[in-house]
């Protein structure tokens, strides 16, 4: 009698460690699931949505005002509009290999940082650069001005085919 | 022996005492209010009493070793980085009462206090020269720690917060670094950045978050100003207390387990304790001692030499903070903190150097992008991190260069000797181009 009563008691103390327990580790991690959750929210708030800085997408007058083969450097915007024929393009100066601006010169490209190399295609000759320069879409507005849009990247030898 | 302790002294019982009287009492009532015992100890207790029961100084014990304050136990390294730490922290706030993190402002700010601002010049050179100096120290002391095998075995986990101290002191001067707006700042944070790019996966994220923007600009300006003076000091602040707590708690400075002659006080014959105190006979009683299963008191053994830690270790300490700050001031009045033209995103100087320290991080993403920048130097975080529990035995700790741990002291300084060159290089021997120069 008196060993079953054990028996019993211990079965009761089981259950109510099961469910003591089960309480403890659920709560346990709801918080952590919480916290978990609060810290990517505060990650992502971190990552902005809106940037602050100058335009990305920026107008650059009409295509006229760039004679045939002619090349701009556009220090501010970090970028050279290039006109070849009919046929408009925007390559970037921020050398890949660590951001400085590069100089454009009559072959291409150098950075002055750290002696990377670009031919004209903004592809690398020589130097640490380990990629080639980007080039960024242009576009032409209703009003028939030029835009880049330097969120856009797209492939070198891109052009932007204007009339004559 | 009567104990001298200041008395404690509550309003007096039954019979008000004049009110002159009580008047003439109360300078000293609130004196006792704010300091517990006389400034001065007087005794034994009184020495003990000041360390222990006082707020600031409680982190100490009341008694340490006389191994732990010789000069050449620690050099006083720790210590140091520590009073360059406040030292920073008392001139940063002072800095920030004229400083305003905008491109448009921060750089005038700048010449505001070398020229405008009485004081201001020495203030922003001692923060400057500080803060160089606090991430040669931390390595100094770093180098100090593994070479006596201070961070085996039970100090593992301290010197890992150590290797995390010291990873936020490189990225708490880095963040520093781009505050003047001028152009070694933009461009030195510009390609500092960089490198972070060349992380896998995470690299482009990285930078972006860091810098708010795709470029160095207003946004990564501010995001730096935050991060430089009040997330990672207050990290700081909790992780050094940590550290400091985890001396004690792993008993004191690393030191060899049989002490030299001259660091104990040996034990007087008649002290001699018979060593047989628990002979295991048949039918004997045993007391506690015998039987609980830890280490039993050490009777008999010589005790190590203990002085008060007041005066003998805050005397010290003191002596050392006058020292830094001796050395910063002149420091501060002989050489001005560089400041050069303001950041002008579109002309970047030729060559572009990142901060010094991650020179030797730049001359290595010179040869190969990704392993110098960031394989490597993950590899060597990880050995850092790792390197207590590489350890598989016990030995050598508190000893300079014991000779059983020459492998792993030789391995160590290899890599140190490695990172120094690597920054010598790319600080001195690096011309236009990033082209080998001879400074000379």
């Amino acid at each position: 009698m008196n060993r079953l009563e054990h028996l019993e008691d211990d079965r009761a103390g089981a259950v109510k460690k099961t469910r003591r327990s089960f309480i403890s580790w659920f709560s346990v991690g709801a918080l952590a699931v919480c916290a978990g959750v609060m810290t990517l929210f505060n990650l992502i708030f971190l990552k902005p949505r809106v940037s602050q800085g100058a335009a990305s997408k920026f107008r650059i007058g009409k295509p006229e005002n760039y004679a045939s083969g002619s090349v701009v450097e556009m220090k501010e915007a970090k970028v050279v509009v290039r006109r070849d024929g009919n046929r408009i393009a925007a390559i970037s100066t921020i050398c890949t290999h660590l951001g400085c601006t590069v100089n454009s010169t009559d072959v291409g490209f150098e950075c002055p940082c750290h002696g990377s190399i670009y031919d004209l295609q903004g592809d690398v000759v020589a130097g640490p650069a380990p990629e080639p320069l980007a080039w960024y879409r242009v576009g032409l507005t209703p009003s028939g001005e030029l835009e880049i849009d330097k969120q856009s990247v797209v492939d070198a030898g891109t052009y932007l085919e204007v009339e004559a | 022996m009567s104990v001298d302790r200041v008395p404690e002294k509550p309003l007096p019982e039954g019979d008000k005492p004049g009110l002159i009287s009580s008047l003439k009492q109360m300078p000293t009532r609130i004196y006792h209010s704010i300091f517990r015992y006389r400034p001065v100890p007087q005794n034994e207790l009184e020495q003990a009493q000041a360390v222990a029961d006082n707020f600031f100084f409680h982190i100490h014990s009341a008694k340490v070793r006389e191994r732990s304050l010789k000069l050449k136990t620690t050099f006083g390294l720790g210590m140091l980085t520590l009073n360059v730490f406040l030292i920073l922290c008392a001139t940063g706030v002072l800095l920030m009462f004229y400083y305003v993190p905008s491109p448009d402002e921060a750089y005038e700010r700048m010449q505001d206090l070398n020229g405008a601002v009485f004081f201001g010049r020495f203030l922003r050179n001692v923060h400057r020269w500080a803060a160089e100096a606090m991430v040669v120290l931390a390595v100094l002391h770093m180098m100090r720690v593994f070479l006596t095998g201070a961070h085996k075995s039970p100090r593992e986990w301290n010197w890992v917060l150590g290797v995390v101290l010291l990873l936020l002191t490189l990225f708490m001067s880095f963040t520093g670094y781009l505050l003047p707006w001028d152009q070694l700042a933009y461009w030195a944070v510009t390609v500092g950045t960089a490198i972070a790019k060349y992380a896998p996966l995470i690299g482009e994220d990285l930078r972006y978050v860091l810098l708010g923007a795709d470029e160095v600009g207003g946004e990564a300006l501010i995001r730096f100003y935050v991060l430089h003076v009040a997330v990672l000091p207050a990290i700081m602040f909790a992780l050094i207390g940590w550290h400091f707590w985890r001396i004690r708690k792993d008993g004191g400075l690393a030191r060899p387990t049989t002490p030299q002659k001259n660091e104990v006080t040996p034990v007087t014959p008649d002290e001699q304790p018979e060593y047989d105190r628990f002979p295991k006979t048949e039918g004997k009683t045993y007391g506690l001692m015998a039987v609980i299963p830890i280490r039993t008191p050490q009777t008999g053994a010589d005790v190590e030499k203990q002085v008060h830690s007041w005066p003998s270790a805050l005397g010290r300490e003191l002596v050392l903070f006058v020292i830094t700050l001796l050395a910063l001031s002149l420091a501060a009045i002989v050489w001005d903190a560089p400041l050069e033209g303001p950041a002008d995103p579109s002309h970047p100087p030729n060559p572009a150097k990142a901060p010094w320290y991650f020179l030797g991080l730049q001359e290595m993403v010179a040869y190969d992008a990704f392993w110098g920048g960031i394989g490597i130097p993950t590899i060597f975080v990880l050995l850092a991190f790792v390197a207590p529990y590489l350890e598989r035995r016990k030995g050598g700790e508190g000893v300079w260069f014991h000779p059983s741990r020459s492998a792993a002291n030789w391995t160590f300084l290899s890599i140190m000797l490695l990172l120094t060159v690597l920054t010598i290089i790319g600080t001195f021997f690096r011309g236009e181009n990033w082209d080998f120069v001879v400074p000379w």
